[in-house]
């Protein structure tokens, strides 16, 4: 409480300062009522918007995600609709049309060059392989680091054991596992994506492998 | 002053040429160097601008009677704040991949001094005939410069227009990558303020000399 | 200059017996023209360009020539445009457009090195005032503009022209450099200029003997080439000495000798032709130095640890944007002393 005084009291000669040169005329409601009665109304108008776009939006970003199940894990053919967590991880799981688990699909984050990168990462069932990546959102320099969200780059981590670290090195020659051809002129985009994979799939191996075998063990009973 | 200002013709005519908000004005310049690498990104920041400046503007022009000096840019500022933050739930929930490209620049307009410049300029000044009028001109002269920019930007960057193949040779591999980048819109902007400059000096020279034959 | 002219004459024309005030210089040599030295830097060209035919024929010639006309082109229609005299006849553009073509690879489009030279003479020179008013090296704005644009006919990758086979089939030797299980060139070879790279860059013999033609002619100054070089030798054998095996096998190109640094890419090239243009470096003796040690230590960083193989160009640009920074920083002593501060 003191220390709001000692902050307090040097603002009082400027407010008289103000007041001088033109005086207010009634208290601080007749002064603000205004600006009061606008920020309500605008609050409850924007309230409404939320309350009727939010759906929309979060169904916008969930489609995005469902549309990409099918192309990063092989012979997935729809996802369950509800998002599952592991780690603090989105995952969703890829289904053939029999509606069994042929893989999962992972969201991943991580910082890049400029910004976030958000990534989909595909995995078989019993999470021994990576079988697809898909970058969902990215702001990198464009025409170098943007050049993540290529097929040909992102082709670059399908069949991938995920017992190996990846890394992204300036290497034509390098055919060791775990070595990412970087792409030229953006090494550092290219290391980001690696090691934001690396870190999401050793978070989520574990518990999805589970996951996967109490699968089958459910399909085995029956 | 504050009912003999500019007619509403003449507001929206000075918004587009004589008075455009970045050739002319220069104001507003970071979204126009920052969404201008491709048309569909330019007409989509365009028609958020066009919105949030005639709603601003005929909300502004409608309580102009109640505003007290010093609270006035607090409320044009949550004004804008709220139309902006409107607009951009919009674009998110109904074009979602255009939202996406923009990035921060939509919820960015709040601080666009061009809005808050026409609130301070005419809607708190004028009736609500002359604000739209205003908010109209302005945001078309917006457009134009962005769409302008936005136009060799792309041609040349990616060889399309509106996404579509214009130069069959600079596509891929043989778009100029410089111009999809920043250093590209500063060089685009630079060149063609530099021909704006250009043609209007050109435009009241010619003037000058029909007035006064001597000269 | 000018204004204390005018003053002069004023003066002179008010009372009859006067004494003539007129500031630095009042010794000068009337040969000493723009025209003069842009001779001596086409002629300090001549072997670069010999070696340049010798390594890589009829594409060398063509990429040189389109370069060269584009600038030469872009500058008379600047000339037309600003309703000012030719300025063709001073040879700065021609220059220009010679060490564009050098510094580009032999198989660059033809279309490639135009827009590479409008721009170097559009946007490098013109925008900027024309000849003495560009902030940052024509020919590199050229190169750096077709270079972000185009980097598939620019980039290491580019260099390779496969059908021709014998040198120009081999990568360049920083690009050997970066690829850890690569082997560098022998010493020799890089010197004489028997290796692949940038039309102009590929011999240290013959940029070496025009670069000292140009500074025994005072045409080049020399502070600006020995401050590369001896930045470049510092860190490179600092480098050598302080590296470890596990920093090589992260960053392969610290693994380049002092020698290998000074024989291989644009260096030596860069040095005496591209960082000495007169108007984009500091005046000052001192200046100079600072401007050539600050291209050295870009070289090395960029060599060492930037996406490209290569760094003068960037090295150049980067101490260009400096040069002002630098005059202020080393205004010289005049004779007598310091001027003693305005209070």
């Amino acid at each position: 409480m003191a220390d709001d005084r000692a902050v307090e009291e040097p603002r009082q000669p400027a407010a008289e300062g103000v007041a001088l040169s033109e005086p207010p005329k009634g208290g601080a409601l007749s002064q603000a009522w205004l600006v009061l009665v606008m920020a309500t109304f605008f609050g409850a108008a924007l309230a409404g918007v939320e309350h009727k776009l939010g759906p929309v939006i979060a169904m916008n970003k969930l489609n995005e995600t469902i549309l990409q199940v099918p192309s990063l894990v092989p012979g997935a053919v729809e996802t369950t609709p509800d998002m599952e967590s592991a780690h603090g991880k989105n995952v969703f799981r890829a289904l053939d049309e029999n509606g069994r688990l042929v893989g999962w699909v992972v969201q991943g984050r991580g910082q890049g060059f400029a910004d976030r990168i958000e990534v989909l990462i595909g995995l078989d069932a019993s999470v021994a392989t990576i079988t697809g990546l898909f970058v969902l959102d990215q702001k990198e320099t464009p025409g170098l680091g943007d050049n993540i969200t290529t097929r040909a780059f992102r082709d670059r981590f399908a069949g991938i054991g995920t017992d190996v670290t990846l890394v992204a090195q300036n290497t034509t020659t390098n055919r060791e596992a775990g070595v990412i051809q970087a792409l030229s002129g953006a090494t550092i985009s290219s290391s980001a994506v690696c090691t934001i994979v690396n870190q999401t799939v050793n978070e989520v191996k574990e518990p999805l492998a589970e996951a996967a075998r109490a699968a089958s063990v459910v399909r085995g009973d029956r | 002053m504050a009912m003999n200002g500019p007619t509403a013709t003449e507001r929206f005519v000075n918004g587009i040429l004589p008075e455009n908000p970045v050739y002319r004005q220069l104001l507003g310049l970071c979204p126009t160097l920052a969404v201008t690498a491709a048309m569909k990104p330019a007409l989509t920041m365009a028609g958020a601008v066009l919105f949030v400046l005639v709603c601003a503007n005929v909300l502004v022009s409608l309580i102009r009677g109640l505003l007290k000096p010093h609270l006035r840019i607090l409320v044009f500022t949550l004004t804008i704040a709220t139309f902006v933050t409107i607009a951009d739930r919009l674009l998110a929930a109904y074009l979602y991949s255009m939202s996406k490209a923009l990035g921060p620049y939509v919820p960015l307009i709040i601080v666009n001094c061009i809005i808050i410049s026409r609130c301070e300029i005419c809607s708190s000044k004028q009736g609500v005939v002359t604000a739209i009028a205003d908010a109209f001109g302005v945001a078309f002269g917006y457009a134009l410069a962005l769409l302008s920019i936005a136009t060799v930007r792309e041609i040349l960057g990616r060889g399309t227009w509106l996404d579509i193949p214009v130069m069959p040779l600079t596509q891929g591999d043989y778009g100029w990558s410089v111009m999809i980048l920043s250093p590209g819109a500063f060089l685009v902007m630079g060149l063609l303020l530099g021909l704006w400059n250009w043609v209007e000096k050109r435009r009241a020279r010619g003037r000058l000399g029909a007035s006064a034959p001597g000269a | 200059m000018n204004g204390s002219q005018e003053t002069a004459n004023a003066i002179t024309n008010d009372a009859a017996p006067a004494l003539r005030v007129a500031p630095a210089p009042h010794v000068y040599d009337t040969r000493l023209t723009t025209r003069r030295m842009m001779l001596d830097v086409l002629l300090a060209l001549a072997p670069v360009v010999g070696m340049s035919l010798y390594n890589f024929g009829w594409r060398a010639v063509l990429v040189m020539a389109v370069t060269t006309a584009s600038c030469l082109v872009v500058e008379e229609a600047g000339a037309l445009l600003q309703r000012r005299p030719s300025s063709l006849g001073d040879l700065s553009a021609a220059v220009t457009g010679l060490i564009l073509g050098l510094s580009l690879p032999a198989s660059c489009p033809w279309w490639v090195a135009m827009i590479a030279g409008v721009v170097a003479i559009g946007i490098g020179k013109l925008a900027f005032g024309g000849l003495g008013q560009n902030l940052f090296n024509p020919a590199m704005v050229g190169r750096a503009f077709a270079m972000i644009s185009f980097s598939k006919f620019l980039g290491a990758p580019a260099y390779r022209i496969a059908e021709v086979g014998g040198i120009v089939s081999q990568a360049t030797p920083l690009t050997l450099a970066r690829d850890a299980a690569a082997e560098i060139p022998a010493l020799w070879p890089m010197f004489l200029g028997t290796v692949n790279g940038s039309i102009g860059e590929t011999s240290v013999l013959a940029c070496l003997l025009g670069g000292l033609y140009l500074c025994a002619r005072r045409t080049a100054s020399w502070e600006i080439p020995s401050g590369v070089l001896g930045t470049l030798a510092l860190l490179a054998g600092l480098t050598r000495l302080l590296v470890t095996d596990a920093s090589i096998a992260a960053v392969p190109a610290l693994r380049l000798s002092v020698l290998e640094h000074l024989t291989s890419g644009a260096l030596v090239f860069g040095a005496f032709f591209i960082a000495t243009d007169p108007v984009t470096n500091p005046i000052s003796r001192k200046g100079m130095l600072v401007f050539g040690a600050g291209v050295g230590f870009f070289v090395w960083l960029l060599r060492s640890f930037s996406g490209y193989p290569e760094g003068v160009m960037f090295a150049v640009l980067l101490m260009n944007a400096l040069a002002p920074l630098i005059n202020r920083w080393t205004v010289p002593t005049p004779v007598g002393g310091p001027v003693p501060e305005r209070r």
